[in-house]
């Protein structure tokens, strides 16, 4: 100290007189309304040099320093110009108002006065305690940097990329330390739950904080990031991110009364319990509106791919179907695909395989589905086409891909290889899926309305006609049995038949000019006839019985004595020859007289 | 049983065809060419079309299994329900007997809101309805007029036949034809009148109340879905009584329903 003074002293006397004039002692004040417990700073300058400073007394104030000497030289074009400054720093140990009297200093032989400051002294906060866990401790400061109050020195903060998502649509949360102060150690209390969310943690194996410098709120804050995470929203509605709780343990500068740590600064430890804010995201349904049937859940946006390893195989050889997702979204979070292969084909549960990477932008990547099918029987087949449905979140809607179908054609296996299937196994058919029939196309009946085949007239023309068919050939029947029943009609009614049978061959013998045999079938003719019509035995048959049997039945006289003289003609005739012009008469006369009593009988 | 009963079918239908159905059949070209290009229309998936085609045999008041048929599938694949619903409906009344008629409107039955479990009938019931409605009215009548001139032929035969064989065979099986015969017209007689007395309608609205009472204030029972077929028992000027398959019964608007 007595060498700073010295050396002030010295530099004083070298530049004494040069600017002697103007010299003027100057009080100031850092602010002239403190709080009770507020430091403030009272300095007094001389634009030149002083000696014998006298300060005025500072009944009212506690004097935590000073004073504090310090001083400049300035030498601009040439011209010297000094000054001194005694500065302290006082605190108000009471509230009113007080008047900081002058201070003296002789300079070049005069007295100098300086001007008298007025300072209010208001109620302030209670002297912070020191190593309290708030953070509002603005004089806790290191004197560098002057805080605004209410200006925090380590906070966490909670930051997710969007607030208002679909269920299953990814979001990616940060939890950030902002710091203003060094630290010394952390401890976790409290992992949010994130109830309602799937998430993924990424960067999870980060060996080393990764610190950046961060302006925020106009303060230059180092900020690094505490834990990251991809969440997805497993239902809808509200669902709250739960604050992170961490205490932190901070290295922080301390006032001091020592000029000596002033310098160089005094630290303490202090504990800060820090939580972060919770963060509300308002989670909307997928819509239903267009939901396919086979939804899987996916929200993003994928591309899907398909193969097949062999397009042609032996039967019971495997065969390997890959089928790919690829894209940002829930990849990980798709359940089983609804593969449909051909009925007969042994197939396994997929094996899948996920190639994923995480960032903080998401989940993107490829998710395999590989299905191991046996095909047991040969033929051609058609793999389906795979459909999958995603919901792509940014336009709001379904979006359903396809692949392409696969025709795999399965030769015949070898002969024992057939192993897995026991012999005899049968297998149902089984109904795949329902579907009505096909149309009719062919055989049209149609008719009109009320015009159906019952009740209609041909209904009941058919059913009489066999009835009616029946009973008229049963009267039939009993009428023809009846006819013949009786021997003596039946003879009676067959006795022209038998005649005219004679008859004509009668007339064969007329023209055979055989007269004898003419006249016996006229007779013969002439005698069965009457025999079969009267009922006479041969041996009855006499002129004079036939005649009284003819006319017992009312014949007329004429008729029965051309008879007997018919008879009698051929009689003779049988024995004596007579002329061929009289054995036409004789026919003619003998089929008369048949018809003559025909007619009568 | 089964398959001489399927036989004998089959043989009914062959001797509609060849026989009575000529008689009956009137249809003409233009009938022929309608029903062709409904199903070509059918075909290439147009089926509004097809139906609009089915529709036009239809209003010149034919009627027709195949058209009722091909016209309810033309409705199912439109996806309008009741409608294919109602034209099986008809179709099968016309041939109760066809299996893919059963079998689509089985199908279509499916689709529609209201699951009614029918109430249990008494088993000789079901059979008797069974039977008399296993083959439709006309096919009835066509076997009943086939047996009984069968019936009069083995009649005759019998009459005009000498040998006692083939006496004693005739004349047994000519009874038995004339009852079976008998018994085909009886069967055809009995299933037009369970149609005319079970007259039967399908939902039409979207949903329907049953009343209590034919009044709209009065007491709601139970509420039915279109497609649902309902009996028809009453009819009270603009309201209808209904029975559904459970038994229940209501009053519901005339609007409503269409008529099978």
């Amino acid at each position: 100290m007595q060498i700073r003074y010295l050396i002030i002293s010295f530099l004083i006397l070298v530049f004494t007189g040069v600017h002697a004039q103007g010299l003027k002692l100057t009080a100031t004040a850092s602010s002239s309304q403190v709080p009770t417990g507020e430091q403030f700073e009272v300095a007094f300058s001389i634009n030149g040099e002083g000696d014998r400073f006298m300060p005025p007394s500072f009944s009212a104030f506690q004097v935590l320093s000073g004073p504090n000497v310090s001083s400049s030289t300035t030498i601009i074009n040439g011209d010297f110009s000094a000054s001194n400054s005694y500065s302290y720093i006082l605190m108000p140990v009471k509230e009113g108002n007080y008047t900081i009297k002058s201070a003296s200093i002789v300079s070049g032989g005069k007295l100098l006065k300086s001007n008298t400051l007025k300072i209010t002294v208001v109620k302030g906060k209670p002297a912070p305690r020191a190593g309290a866990s708030d953070n509002q401790g603005d004089n806790q400061l290191p004197s560098q940097q002057k805080l605004p109050k209410n200006t925090e020195l380590l906070f966490l903060k909670a930051r997710v990329d969007k607030t208002n998502v679909y269920a299953g649509e990814q979001i990616s949360l940060d939890y950030k330390l902002y710091t203003l102060v060094s630290l010394v150690g952390n401890e976790l209390d409290k992992l949010p739950e994130l109830n309602g969310f799937w998430s993924q943690d990424i960067n999870k194996n980060r060996q080393s904080t990764d610190w950046k410098t961060e302006v925020y709120n106009g303060h230059q804050y180092n900020s690094a990031a505490i834990k990251e995470t991809i969440l997805f929203p497993q239902r809808s509605g509200k669902l709250i991110i739960d604050p992170l709780a961490m205490t932190f343990v901070a290295r922080q500068p301390v006032a001091s009364n020592d000029i000596f740590d002033q310098y160089f600064g005094s630290f303490e430890e202090v504990k800060h319990r820090l939580k972060s804010k919770p963060i509300t995201i308002n989670v909307k349904p997928l819509p239903s509106a267009g939901k396919p049937r086979n939804f899987s859940g996916a929200v993003g946006k994928f591309s899907i791919a398909g193969y097949i390893d062999k397009g042609e195989i032996k039967a019971n050889e495997a065969i390997n179907y890959t089928f790919k997702v690829s894209g940002d979204g829930n990849i990980n979070l798709l359940g089983k695909l609804d593969l449909n292969f051909p009925k007969d084909f042994d197939k396994y549960d997929p094996k899948i395989t996920d190639s994923l990477t995480e960032t903080v932008n998401g989940i993107s990547g490829t998710r395999t589905y590989t299905y191991l099918l046996i095909p047991r029987h040969e033929g051609n087949y058609t793999l389906d086409p795979v459909s999958f449905t995603y919901f792509n979140p940014s336009a709001g809607k379904y979006v359903g891909l396809k692949t392409k179908a696969f025709s795999l054609k399965v030769n015949k296996g070898e002969v024992g290889a057939n192993a897995t299937v026991l012999p005899g196994e049968q297998e149902d058919v089984e109904l795949l899926s329902k579907d009505i029939s096909y149309i009719k196309t062919r055989d049209l009946t149609v008719y009109k309305k009320g015009e159906g085949f019952y009740n209609s007239v041909w209904f009941y023309l058919l059913l009489c006609a066999g009835p009616l068919a029946a009973a008229g050939a049963f009267s039939y029947k009993n009428r023809a049995e009846t006819f013949n029943s009786d021997p003596v009609k039946v003879k009676s009614r067959r006795a022209v038949k038998i005649a005219s049978k004679h008859m004509a061959a009668a007339q064969k013998q007329l023209g055979a000019n055989n007269t004898k045999a003419f006249y016996d079938e006229v007779f013969k003719g002439l005698y069965t006839y009457l025999s079969d019509k009267l009922n006479l035995p041969y041996s009855q048959l006499d002129k004079d019985i036939i005649a009284g049997k003819l006319r017992s039945k009312a014949i007329d006289e004429p008729l029965v004595v051309q008879l007997l003289e018919t008879l009698n003609q051929c009689e003779m005739a049988r024995f004596a020859p007579v002329s061929s012009r009289l054995e036409t008469q004789v026919l003619n006369q003998s089929k008369s007289i048949i018809t003559g009593i025909e007619q009568k009988l | 049983m089964n398959k001489s009963f399927s036989m004998l079918k089959r043989f009914a239908f062959t001797l509609l065809s060849l026989i009575i159905l000529p008689l009956l059949s009137r249809a003409n070209n233009n009938i022929q060419a309608l029903f062709e290009q409904g199903n070509r229309l059918y075909s290439s998936s147009k089926y509004k079309e097809a139906a609009a085609a089915y529709r036009q045999i239809l209003e010149q008041e034919f009627q027709s299994p195949e058209v009722y048929f091909n016209l309810g599938n033309a409705y199912y694949k439109a996806g309008e329900i009741p409608y294919a619903i109602l034209y099986y409906e008809k179709a099968r009344k016309l041939a109760p007997a066809d299996e893919d008629i059963n079998l689509n409107l089985r199908i279509a039955n499916l689709k529609t809101a209201d699951k009614i479990e029918p109430v249990p009938e008494f088993f000789l019931g079901r059979w008797w309805q069974n039977i008399f409605t296993s083959l439709s009215v006309n096919t009835w009548a066509a076997l009943g007029v086939l047996f009984v001139l069968l019936a009069s032929g083995l009649l005759i035969l019998y009459r005009f036949s000498l040998k006692v064989g083939v006496k004693k065979a005739s004349f047994f099986s000519s009874i038995v034809f004339f009852v079976a015969g008998s018994i085909a017209v009886s069967f055809a007689a009995v299933q037009l009148n369970y149609f005319n007395k079970h007259q039967q309608a399908i939902v039409f609205s979207g949903a329907v109340s049953g009343k209590s009472e034919p009044q709209l204030s009065s007491k709601t029972l139970f509420v039915i879905h279109s497609g649902t077929k309902v009996q028809l028992l009453e009819k009270e000027s603009n309201w209808l009584k209904i029975r559904l398959a459970n038994g229940n019964e209501g009053w519901i608007n005339l609007a409503d329903v269409k008529e099978i």
